[in-house]
């Protein structure tokens, strides 16, 4: 893909009336195919940046170019844009009433026939990627079962198999482990590096546990107070960066290597 | 709302914050409260005159009057059904105009949804409904419309938007918003996030409410006629006045088997909900 995947210009913003999550960013790239985690203390600005490169911030200010597209602080972004990003969330934000394939096609929707699909009506590309998607993320089994059935881990890959049936170009992962045991976190981390790697997808993941994230990516970037504080390889990040990271949010997390 | 609240239904408002039961209320408290629902007894006893002689011998009476009830007149089994069906047909239709208006009152009265200037005069406004009675509603539309089916069904309809719409607006306040974002976040139009994420959300708990709705409305109904405003209520008034109990005896068979019939089928599709 010609270009970056993400370009960002002097960026700023600001919730109202509150610091936590403000972002300024002087400049930042991503380029296509890139791996990277997302660092930060809790309020440092990971959600929003986030939010942002998904096309859901509003009112922000600056350049912020994502997938060849320029994002206008004042609009949605089309259906056929949004498509291209997704966005796997920590709380999963799956309908729970609804079976897992449901859930996976509702990846789709953007996709899809806007008025044929309000009858249930999906076409044939539509279900072989959901049945892809699935396949990717190994939920097959599960396709009949109801989301309120699951276990958290079965979750975030329901979660992770709606993303890829969007057959996104930049994969965004809200602190996507954060909900898990450690086992299960390595797991969806793996798959995650795993799918973003077999479809040459753009992946930006943000946690609180650099450690553990440390093995699937190539890059690391630190956000403080909405600042760019470090940006990186994995083996540059030291433990005195952590510890002036994280200073102000109590316990330091585990240093990297 | 304790009527609801008895079906003990697994409740599927889970995105809705627990009401906060406060905890901080003094401790004399419900020394105070006990005190004031002994008053109210009291009071309720001695201000209605009751003489407990009068219940001792009331037993000879009572079973005259189940003696004079058998065996049932079931000569007048073809009017009671017919006035039965009668009454099941304001049940339906007064069901259904209940839940056009709820359609429109419910969204509007939702915290979520409608801001406060709307959904506060909303909300009174459901809550006055709620507080007619609606043998009173029906008595006005008596006079609006003249006698018939037709001004049991608009009563039944205006009383029973009172709770329905309330109970469509606490279904849409209990629909969780992240799995919307989520359909957003994937390119979903307005109508596809509505009818993927909203609605597969509250489905169930609107046609659990709109049933128990139903059901209500029927045995309220039952009584209707007594004020002219069609069904089976007028018979029911007329073999009472008249002493025919032998007719009382199997008006009131039917409508015990065509209530009972109505809860079953409910409770059937209540299942299947889940």
């Amino acid at each position: 893909m010609p270009g970056s995947a993400v370009a960002l210009d002097n960026l700023s913003f600001r919730y109202k009336g509150e610091d936590r999550g403000s972002l300024a960013i002087t400049q930042l790239r991503i380029e296509a195919g890139e791996k990277v985690a997302l660092i930060g203390a809790s309020g440092a600005g990971k959600s929003t940046l986030l939010r942002l490169l998904d096309g859901r911030l509003r009112a922000f200010r600056g350049h912020a170019k994502v997938l060849g597209r320029t994002l206008d602080p004042a609009r949605t972004p089309s259906r056929a844009w949004r498509c291209n990003t997704g966005f796997v969330f920590q709380e999963f934000a799956l309908v729970e009433r609804e079976s897992v394939r449901q859930n996976v096609l509702n990846g789709r929707l953007g996709r899809t026939h806007p008025w044929q699909s309000l009858l249930g009506r999906f076409s044939e590309d539509d279900h072989d990627a959901v049945e892809r998607a699935m396949g990717d993320v190994g939920i097959d089994d599960l396709a009949g079962k109801r989301v309120d059935r699951l276990s958290g881990g079965q979750r975030q890959r329901v979660a992770i198999a709606r993303c890829l049936a969007q057959d996104p170009a930049l994969l965004l992962a809200d602190e996507p482990i954060s909900n898990l045991d450690p086992v299960t976190a390595q797991a969806v981390l793996a798959l995650l590096h795993d799918c973003a790697a077999r479809r040459g997808v753009t992946l930006l993941v943000s946690s609180h546990q650099p450690r553990l994230v440390a093995r699937y990516v190539g890059r690391f970037i630190a956000l403080d107070q909405g600042h760019v504080v470090f940006d990186g390889p994995p083996e540059a990040l030291r433990d005195d960066t952590l510890t002036d990271i994280y200073e102000e949010a109590g316990p330091v997390p585990e240093p990297v290597s | 709302m304790s009527t609801r609240d008895s079906l003990a239904i697994p409740a599927a408002k889970t995105g809705a914050p627990p009401r906060d039961r406060g905890g901080r209320s003094p401790s004399y408290a419900p020394f105070l409260l006990s005190l004031a629902l002994a008053a109210l007894i009291i009071w309720s006893w001695t201000g209605s005159d009751i003489e407990l002689d009068r219940l001792a011998s009331s037993g000879g009476r009572i079973a005259d009057f189940l003696g004079r009830m058998l065996p049932p007149d079931l000569s007048v089994l073809p009017v009671v059904l017919e006035s039965s069906a009668e009454t099941l047909r304001i049940a339906v239709l007064g069901t259904f105009g209940c839940v056009v208006l709820s359609l429109v009152l419910g969204p509007l009265a939702a915290e979520t949804l409608t801001p406060r200037w709307l959904h506060r005069p909303v909300q009174w406004l459901l809550a006055t409904v709620r507080g007619i009675p609606l043998l009173l509603v029906a008595m006005l539309m008596v006079g609006a419309v003249g006698l018939g089916p037709l001004p049991g069904i608009l009563a039944v309809a205006f009383h029973a938007t009172g709770m329905l719409a309330k109970f469509y607006a606490e279904a849409i306040d209990g629909v969780d918003r992240a799995p919307i974002e989520a359909l957003d976040s994937a390119g979903a139009s307005f109508l596809q996030k509505l009818r993927f994420g909203a609605w597969p959300q509250m489905a169930p708990d609107i046609v659990r409410d709109t049933l128990f709705r139903f059901e209500m409305n029927l045995r309220e109904s039952l009584i209707l006629g007594v004020v002219g405003a069609g069904g089976i209520g007028f018979y029911i008034q007329v073999y009472v006045r008249t002493f025919q109990y032998q007719k009382v005896a199997t008006l009131t068979l039917v409508v015990v088997a065509f209530v009972i019939l109505i809860e079953l089928a409910n409770g059937m599709i209540r299942r299947m909900l889940r």
